[in-house]
């Protein structure tokens, strides 16, 4: 359970009171248990004295935006402002984010279209002739995720490039609220379908905190064996398409074989190759019998050493490193003004790991992987190093499997509303849920850890070349489908 | 590059022999679930209806219960009502059908006894395929990039990823529909040349799924005819190879969703299958 405390503030003084604590904006949202007449603007932070939770009541329709001060409430004010119809008050940029216009899918010059904010600028936007923009999605050539980037050039050098999502927005927070918890936990394994490892346990974390449930050590341990191969096969997955781009056609294949094979361990684990229907608020629906930590244990002995010997060579193309090294740089300032999380946070110097700074299902301490140079080298290296503290963490937490059960009864909820929090391969994963009675959910807020790394999807193009662009955008591993809900 | 050309040559050939042989999955994996309805009284009906999340398992008007394949998730929480009788989980790959009858069961189910049926369409070998997301979670994505990996390599088989719809012969179709992506997905469908095929890959494909907000349609057919449905969550890479074969006539659809219809005989190959 995630310990915090909870300050109420003046509206107006909200942007100022998280200035002060100078923290990292986790969340901001309109509370679903507004008294009539009002919204409850609700902010949590974390700083140095763990984690706060701001309690701001917005009388009326409108409220100084916090943006101005705190640069990473950015998409999350338009996200108020679209969902909740109150307007903070001079937010640089007040454009619709999840809300798609009337001209859904319909591409926008730069002239007409309102994705060019001055004040999210990579650099000044080019006029003249020559100057064209490259639609690139909904609909993206390959198998890729929908997104839309709008791409800005004279020919070679990107001038500005910018982002539009929630093109996939499935309403998953108010879907969490229609079923009981223990059905609700399958929403939010498909939030974002790679983590769904990740996502029921920050899920299932609120929801324990919601009624002080314990879970079981075996469970615990269980959890973090199914987490951390999650994370293997996303920090595999991201190097595959690296590969891929790069044009080296055996590492590709065999990096695949690699993520292939972590996908046949789930799937004879748990019988689903994403590892859904395991994890449940109060422990996990499924045990690792000994013949289960048996095909773990040879599994893994092989594939790490096949993994580092495809690394070594990996490590020593020339052709890799020469893509990847310097390309698309995030700024150390960046990182922390616009709040990212995971391995773009770490990648460009930003200590940053759920696992360690929130505690939950035992998670021995382990060194976090931390990167300074910031390119999409330093983000890989992050990953790279990930790929062996998972090994570990998944050895350990099989050598300490006690016996016991595996899953207590969620007991009824007594608080009003609970934090959740789990770190997937991108990065934090946060679930805040307020309680409708003992056993329903009233509300719930989700934030994947692409919803806050999107944001800085158009700081990385800085002196950048067309070319560049899928290192760069498969660098930073980003899920539309999780930024999206 | 030597050491990755010798790299490539040391390593021993993994590729599936699927659809000629079998690939058997592990058991225990929740490829779809298989009902028996003579098993299920009617206080059980309603508790196994009140469990799943999707709707896939529903009381009808007579009071008895009927599965619809076509929302399944696989999650298995119907296992543990009414003590494991009614509904069993199935770990068969080969799910693929061409119709949304064909993947119910229980009352209303018409074509449960029809013979498994093969798509009668334009192809016969090679397909140019097209992907289209429409709000998928982002895992169906990687199991379609997995068919391109040394296990599946779905080349062997003729069939192929084209960047432009005008290449394509089958349109691949993932997620829900969310309205945003309603006009894309239409105008792809209309970019492509005929004769073309569209299949729904994904149980949030095939019906929606577990979504059922104003923010989705509700399944791929509420806006294309859809020709080939690959229910599963996410379905497994030969679930996608049996659904691309089926779009090109080259093996049967799936058995209905009974228990003790008796698996399909794999890749019950139409003509030459390789």
């Amino acid at each position: 359970m995630i310990a915090s405390h909870e300050r109420a503030v003046a509206a107006g003084e909200l942007g100022a009171e998280l200035e002060r604590l100078g923290g990292r904006l986790m969340m901001l949202f309109v509370a679903g248990n507004s008294t009539p007449g009002s919204h409850d603007l609700r902010a949590i932070a974390r700083s140095d004295d763990g984690v706060i939770v701001l309690r701001a009541r917005v009388y009326g329709s409108a409220y100084p935006a916090v943006t101005p001060r705190v640069p990473a409430a950015h998409w999350f004010e338009r996200e108020i402002h679209d969902l909740v119809a109150i307007v903070p008050e001079d937010h640089p940029r007040l454009e619709p984010l999840v809300r798609h216009p009337a001209d859904q899918g319909e591409v926008r010059l730069p002239e007409e279209q309102e994705d060019m904010p001055l004040e999210h600028r990579g650099a000044e936007r080019l006029a003249g002739p020559g100057v064209f923009v490259i639609p690139y999605g909904p609909v993206r050539s390959g198998v890729l995720e929908t997104a839309q980037f709008l791409v800005q050039t004279g020919g070679e050098d990107v001038a500005y490039c910018a982002q539009r999502l929630f093109f996939k927005r499935r309403g998953a927070e108010r879907r969490i609220c229609e079923a009981p918890p223990e059905l609700a936990v399958l929403v939010a394994e498909r939030v974002c379908g790679t983590s769904s490892v990740a996502h029921a346990l920050a899920f299932s974390h609120a929801v324990e905190s919601l009624g002080a449930t314990e879970v079981p050590p075996r469970a615990q341990a269980i959890r973090r064996v199914l987490a951390e191969i999650e994370r293997l096969y996303n920090h595999v997955e991201v190097t595959v398409r690296e590969c891929e781009d790069a044009s080296l056609s055996v590492a590709q294949a065999q990096f695949a074989v690699l993520k292939e094979r972590l996908h046949r361990l789930a799937g004879s684990l748990v019988g689903n190759r994403y590892l859904r229907g395991a994890v449940v608020p109060g422990g996990t629906r499924i045990d690792l019998d000994t013949s289960a930590v048996d095909l773990i244990g040879a599994t893994l002995v092989d594939w790490e050493r096949e993994w580092r010997v495809v690394l070594s060579v990996l490590l020593r193309t020339d052709s890799f490193l020469d893509r990847l090294v310097s390309t698309g740089p995030l700024a150390q300032q960046d990182a922390r003004d616009f709040a990212c999380v995971g391995p773009v946070a770490r990648g460009s110097g930003i200590d940053v790991d759920t696992r360690r700074d929130l505690p939950y299902d035992g998670y021995p301490p382990f060194e976090v992987a931390s990167h300074s140079d910031g390119d999409a080298m330093a983000r890989m290296e992050v990953r790279f190093q990930e790929v062996d503290a998972s090994l570990e963490l998944i050895r350990e937490a099989i050598a300490s499997l006690a016996q016991g059960p595996i899953r207590t009864l969620p007991r009824p909820f007594t608080r009003d509303s609970g934090l959740g929090a789990s770190e997937s391969a991108r990065g934090e994963t946060l679930y805040w849920l307020e309680a409708g009675g003992e056993r329903t959910i009233s509300f719930c807020k989700l934030r994947a850890a692409s919803f806050v790394n999107f944001g800085v999807f158009n700081r990385v193009f800085d002196a950048q070349v067309l070319t560049d662009f899928s290192f760069i955008e498969h660098s930073l591993g980003l899920s539309p489908a999780g930024c999206d809900a | 590059m030597i050491r990755w050309f010798l790299r490539g040559l040391s390593r021993s050939r993994v590729t599936t022999r699927y659809p000629r042989g079998e690939e058997p999955p592990p058991a225990g994996f929740r490829a779809r679930a298989l009902l028996d309805a003579e098993a299920v009284g009617p206080s059980d009906a309603a508790a196994l209806a009140a469990t799943c999340l999707p709707g896939a398992l529903t009381v009808t008007g007579t009071g008895s219960l009927r599965l619809d394949g076509s929302r399944c998730i696989g999650c298995g929480l119907c296992l543990d009502v009414a003590e494991g009788r009614a509904v069993t989980l199935d770990p068969g790959y080969e799910t693929a059908t061409r119709s949304r009858e064909r993947l119910l069961a229980g009352d209303g189910a018409r074509e449960a006894d029809v013979e498994a049926a093969t798509l009668t369409g334009p192809f016969r070998r090679s397909l140019h395929i097209r992907h289209v997301d429409t709000g998928s979670d982002g895992a169906v994505e990687q199991e379609i990039a997995a068919l391109l990996n040394p296990y599946y390599d779905m080349q062997r088989l003729g069939l192929f990823f084209t960047a432009t719809p005008r290449h394509a012969d089958v349109l691949l179709v993932t997620g829900p529909v969310t309205r945003p992506m309603e006009a894309p997905l239409r105008r792809t469908y209309e970019a492509m040349p005929e004769p073309r095929v569209v299949v729904a890959a994904g149980t949030d494909a095939c019906s929606g799924g577990i979504w059922t907000g104003p923010e989705v349609l509700g399944g791929v057919d509420r806006v294309l005819a859809v020709d080939v449905y690959i229910p599963g969550d996410p379905p497994s890479p030969i679930a996608l190879l049996h659904g691309l074969l089926l779009a090109a006539g080259r093996v049967r659809e799936a058995s209905a969703p009974i228990v003790g219809d008796g698996p399909m005989v794999p890749g019950a190959g139409i003509g030459d299958a390789a």
